[in-house]
């Protein structure tokens, strides 16, 4: 069992940091706090395919020498696919951060829970 | 193609033209509604003459989901009840006439009055259950502002349960055809019942509660126990035509949605000596006998009517749920003597509300002298109601009380006709004291202030012609027992 | 003939060019692109839908010029083509619908920014409907994420605001899950286009290798889905976001929103898994309990609303319960069903927002069931559009509604009794919930008042008014004919496999 873990330790920390930024982001009141949680939990995911992409002993998938063997090279999709995903995760947290900006400066804090109530009082 | 189109025709036109009174602004004027509403009913009247006057006919209009197609068809059973609703309909819409003026907003109520006549139309030409269904939902819609037509807080809160009890019972209907189709090779209705008897096998009991759910669901609308507490609340805050036609009428809708589900959907066989029949003999004596004892208690004048009426499509339910011919044709009888009476009756009563304004009996002392006509017809019409011969009353509950006796079912057999009778005692103890209070208001009752103050000829004259068909049923029954015998016969 | 085999593929990089362009234009003018490229979108798309029914095949289109393991496919059958133009029909009505509260709920400035929105969520619904690879879907349903807060926030209040961060938390989470789900499925498989992960998730079931990656990668990818689409424990963002949004934002969120992602669920059904795989795992037992949970519970916090738009946002709640019951149902028939519900619920529902903010308008803008008291007089279309939507969600014959609850009710029945019971009881329950509410709701805008308000004149509220009427047809026909669309939904699912 732990053989496992050990073995594919960069995968368990991957899921281990996708944990940790779920739990954030769902847990937190604090606003910013959940956007570091999302970044944890994009990170872990990548860290999750730059893991599974990487072959021990394999080139990467660049010719410079003459085309060998396709076995040694490693797949270069997930390495886009990493790329992809940053672009996502950069332009979601851009969008997060100016929604936390508007709210910040309408109701000069950062908590959820507290700008629920403060609605809740504007509408009686 | 013609003939198919006269069934079309019959339920359309009725439904746009009274849409198109709903939607125009321009027929604001009293008097411009009533024109346009006399016309549209002459006009829906004749429709359906047509389509009655034909030959059975059938039309498939288009496909709902793959097997479930919405077809109109008219059999005898259907033409039977259209004949009924449509001859009830059209003098309980002349009464309006004059009495919506009391009311007020007749635009509306004309409106929905037609839209009422169409979806009631369609339920008798329905081919299908699930066309039935269609329109048996369409009718307790079309008929819901007519209930709460004077919109007081009561009539919204009566109006609302009428419809929550209405759709709850389709619901419950519903719910049992989902487990029909299964075990049904088509669900168009076929005299004796379309039930797959190689699918069903093994399925019985599922059958069964099925049977009752739609059962039970349907005759939510005919006011059975326990399901039944709708009918004396939506009654008395109605006009009085509009609970004319409700008593008279759409409470119909339920016999003939039950009758539909037992003869021509599951077949008498299917159903006879279980448990479904025993609880559906079971809860419609118990609603004979609670409804009489109720009216019986009841001092508002709509409200004992409308017990009454709970009491009495109950004769009916019960000549169904003994499945021989004879109780059958009983039923079918009471169903159009029942019609005629109660629409007279609920008319009486609002000829009264509209001349004096009293709702209650203890307040009718001295009435017969103030409006002869229409307490003498009101006489008339409940000796009907109370079987008594020669009025249409009696040749019905003959029928049902020897449809009992023949069936032979344990218990039922003298358990039947024996709640009958005593109901039909308690009939009178209800409806004669109007009469009496009427005419014989006692010695210390001064005479000199009463002036004679019949209602107009429009409010009299249907009211005359509902007392006089009553005892025409009871003295000609030949021609109409032929008619339903002819068809009755076939669907055991 | 051949030739309309490009057309889907020209509807995605229209929607895309149009929202770039528009973000030059001033609004006026972004508002003509809009409405021309949604309605070319649907002509495409029934130009597809066409060639589809006629050949009765499905077609899949290369995107680049790599073959199919390594390069990106479209593929479109019969119930693709179906969905982008019912999406596309349903998306007109509501942004014309809408069209006059846009003008007063928006800054003049930021009016094209909103169609540029729309066209961006168009394309990624189209791209999310079209798409044969699990990582471009995936980055789409960001876009449409994305597109979907901007649509939300655009109407600047705190109620947005929060409603929007909300939204984007939830949805964050969701898209997070999907996308640790789709890592994990491409590591045990080794491919992202849909028909080649199907052939090696049957080969490593067939020979029982990865079962647990797999049950993970599938609860990840079902789960983070049912979130996005608002199932009952996560619709806690929903109410607000529908309820204080504007008009447009409210019909297009509720019923192309969410249906964009149930639908890429069920292509993750039928087109990555496999449905024998995803039947026999248990992850469809656990969205039939939310489901059948989401019927009750999004009935009852209906029924104690107090405000128009949230009660119909709750009644979507109920509503999204009824389609993932309907994958609950394990069968067949079920999907069926629940692709159907899709269709009429998505046509009732945006005709309910968009009537109930014709009726919020006569009455002093205020929701509160109180202040529309008679509002069915004062505007007399969309009182009558609003109870013509109210009659499709209780389930009267001839409606949408009706033909979605026959379709359950009848998948219903042909499953054992511990399923059939619970569906069935719970179907009766909410159709009963349902008809409480609405009616309640119908009743309250036909209740005459004294208080003057201004009437709406006819002329004033063309545009609403035509919007309104063409929703009443669309329901009336879905609700009528529904048998060539129940046809075509089968074939277009029997094409997936």
């Amino acid at each position: 069992m732990f053989d496992g873990l050990i073995a594919n330790y960069g995968e368990a920390v991957a899921v281990l940091l996708f944990a940790i930024g779920f739990g954030n982001l769902l847990l937190q009141k604090n606003l910013i706090k959940k956007i570091l949680g999302l970044n944890f939990m994009d990170t872990g995911t990548y860290l999750f395919l730059a893991e599974k992409g990487y072959i021990e002993g394999r080139m990467a998938p660049i010719v410079v020498n003459g085309v060998q063997d396709v076995n040694a090279y490693i797949n270069p999709i997930p390495s886009g696919l990493v790329l992809t995903g940053i672009v996502v995760s950069v332009s979601v947290t851009a969008l997060m951060l100016s929604l936390t900006i508007r709210l910040y400066q309408r109701y000069h804090t950062l908590d959820m829970d507290e700008i629920s109530t403060i609605l809740k009082k504007e509408e009686l | 193609m013609n003939e198919s189109v006269s069934l079309l025709a019959a339920i359309l036109f009725p439904v746009l033209s009274g849409a198109v009174l709903l939607l125009l602004k321009k027929l604001n004027d009293r008097r411009k509604v009533l024109i346009y509403a006399g016309i549209a009913m002459g006009i829906a009247g004749v429709l359906i003459l047509n389509a009655l006057l034909g030959k059975e006919k059938e039309i498939l209009l288009f496909f709902l989901t793959e097997d479930i197609p919405i077809v109109l068809k008219l059999d005898n059973m259907g033409k039977w009840f259209l004949a009924i609703m449509s001859l009830i309909w059209i003098l309980a819409g002349i009464f309006s006439f004059p009495y919506m003026k009391h009311e007020g907003k007749e635009r509306r109520y004309f409106g929905f009055y037609l839209i009422t006549l169409g979806a009631m139309a369609g339920l008798g030409c329905a081919g299908n259950l699930v066309t039935m269904y269609a329109f048996f939902e369409f009718l307790t819609l079309a008929s819901f502002p007519l209930v709460i037509h004077n919109q007081s807080r009561e009539a919204v809160m009566a109006g609302l349960k009428y419809l929550f009890y209405s759709l709850f019972g389709a619901y419950m209907a519903l719910f049992g055809l989902f487990f029909l189709c299964r075990y049904t090779d088509t669900i168009s209705f076929i005299p004796g019942g379309t039930l797959n008897m190689e699918l069903a096998k093994g399925n019985e009991s599922v059958l069964l509660l099925a049977a009752c759910l739609m059962i039970v669901g349907f005759s939510v609308k005919a006011g059975m126990f326990p399901l039944h507490a709708w009918l004396p609340t939506a009654h008395p805050v109605a006009p009085a035509p509009a609970s004319a036609l409700l008593s008279g009428v759409i409470v119909k809708a339920g016999v003939l949605a039950v009758i539909r589900v037992i003869f021509y959907e599951f077949g008498a066989d299917f159903i006879r000596g279980t448990w479904v029949q025993y609880v559906f003999m079971t809860l419609s004596l118990i609603t004979v006998f609670m409804g009489s004892m109720l009216a019986f208690r009841e001092n508002g004048l709509k409200k004992r009517l409308a017990y009454s009426t709970v009491s009495q499509l109950s004769y009916i339910l019960f000549g169904i749920a003994l499945l021989n011919p004879v109780a059958l044709t009983g039923s079918l009888l009471h169903v159009a003597g029942h019609a005629v009476i109660k629409c007279a009756l609920f008319l009486c009563a609002g000829a009264v509300i509209f001349q004096t304004g009293i709702t209650t009996v203890d307040g009718l002392k001295g009435i017969g002298k103030k409006m002869p006509v229409t307490i003498w017809c009101f006489t008339i019409v409940s000796l009907g109601l109370i079987g008594i011969p020669p009025t249409g009353g009696f040749i019905s509950k003959w029928y049902l009380a020897v449809g009992a006796l023949e069936s032979g079912i344990k218990g039922f057999q003298y358990a039947g006709p024996i709640v009958l009778l005593v109901s039909a005692l308690l009939t009178a103890g209800y409806l004669l004291p109007v009469t009496i209070k009427g005419f014989f208001p006692g010695t210390d009752f001064d005479y000199g202030e009463t002036k004679k103050c019949e209602a107009g000829a429009a409010m009299t004259i249907p009211i005359v012609i509902l007392a006089a068909l009553s005892v025409l049923i009871g003295m000609f029954p030949n021609t109409f027992i032929e008619f339903i015998s002819a068809f009755t016969a076939g669907l055991m | 003939m051949e030739f309309l085999r490009n057309f889907p593929c020209f509807s995605l990089i229209l929607t895309m060019c149009a929202s770039i362009v528009s973000s030059g234009m001033n609004g006026k003018w972004a508002r003509r692109l809009n409405i021309v490229v949604i309605v070319a979108v649907g002509l495409l798309s029934s130009a597809a839908l066409y060639l589809t029914v006629t050949t009765n095949q499905c077609y899949v289109y290369k995107m680049g010029r790599f073959p199919a393991p390594w390069g990106n496919e479209i593929r479109f059958g019969v119930l693709e083509t179906l969905m982008a133009l019912f999406f596309s029909i349903i998306m007109l009505l509501s942004v014309l619908g809408g069209r006059k509260h846009l003008f007063e709920e928006l800054d003049p400035f930021k009016e094209n920014l909103y169609y540029v929105l729309v066209n961006l969520l168009m394309s990624s619904l189209l791209a999310l409907i079209y798409t044969n690879d699990l990582f471009t879907a995936y980055v789409f349903v960001e876009i449409n994420t994305i597109s979907a807060c901007g649509l939300i926030m655009i109407r600047e209040s705190g109620h947005t605001l929060e409603a929007a961060t909300r939204y984007m938390i939830m949805s964050l989470i969701g898209s997070g899950l999907l996308l640790f789900g789709l890592c994990i499925l491409y590591g045990i498989t080794g491919h992202l286009l849909m028909s080649n992960i199907k052939e090696q998730v049957a080969l490593l079931v067939a020979t029982d290798q990865y079962h647990i990656p797999l049950v993970v990668a599938i609860v990840f990818i079902v789960v983070g889905l049912a979130v996005k689409s608002a199932l009952f424990p996560f619709h806690s963002w929903l109410p607000d976001s529908y309820g204080y949004s504007t008009a447009s934002s409210a019909a297009i969120l509720s019923s192309l929103v969410s249906k964009g992602y149930i639908f890429l669920l069920i292509k993750v059904f039928y087109r990555v898994i496999g449905f024998e795989i995803i039947t026999e795992s248990k992850i469809l037992n656990v969205l039939f309990v939310f489901g059948l949970c989401g019927m009750i519970f999004g009935s009852l916090s209906a029924i104690k609303e107090n405000d128009i738009r949230r009660m119909i946002a709750f009644s979507s709640v109920a509503q999204i319960g009824y389609i993932y019951m309907g994958f609950g149902l394990r069968t067949e028939a079920g999907i069926i069903a629940s692709v159907f519900h899709i269709f009429s619920h998505a046509a009732s529902k945006s005709m309910l927002f968009i009537s109930a903010v014709g009726l919020t308008d006569v009455s002093g803008k205020s929701k509160k069931f109180l202040d529309l008291t008679g509002a069915g007089y004062r505007n007399v279309i969309a009182g009558i559009t609003f109870t013509v939507g109210a009659l499709s969600m209780v389930g009267v014959p001839l409606f949408p509604g009706f033909i979605s609850k026959i379709l359950f009710a009848r998948a219903g029945v042909s499953v054992p009794l511990n399923r059939m019971l619970p569906t069935l009881i719970c179907l009766a329950v909410s159709t009963i919930l349902n008809t409480v509410y609405f009616m309640k709701t119908v009743l309250r805008i036909y209740t005459p008042v004294k208080t003057d308000y201004i009437n709406i004149k006819w002329k004033e509220n063309l545009c609403c008014g035509i919007v309104c009427i063409f929703f009443i047809i669309l329901n009336i026909a879905l609700g009528m004919y529904s048998e060539p669309i129940v046809e075509l939904i089968s074939r277009g699912i029997a094409m997936f496999a």
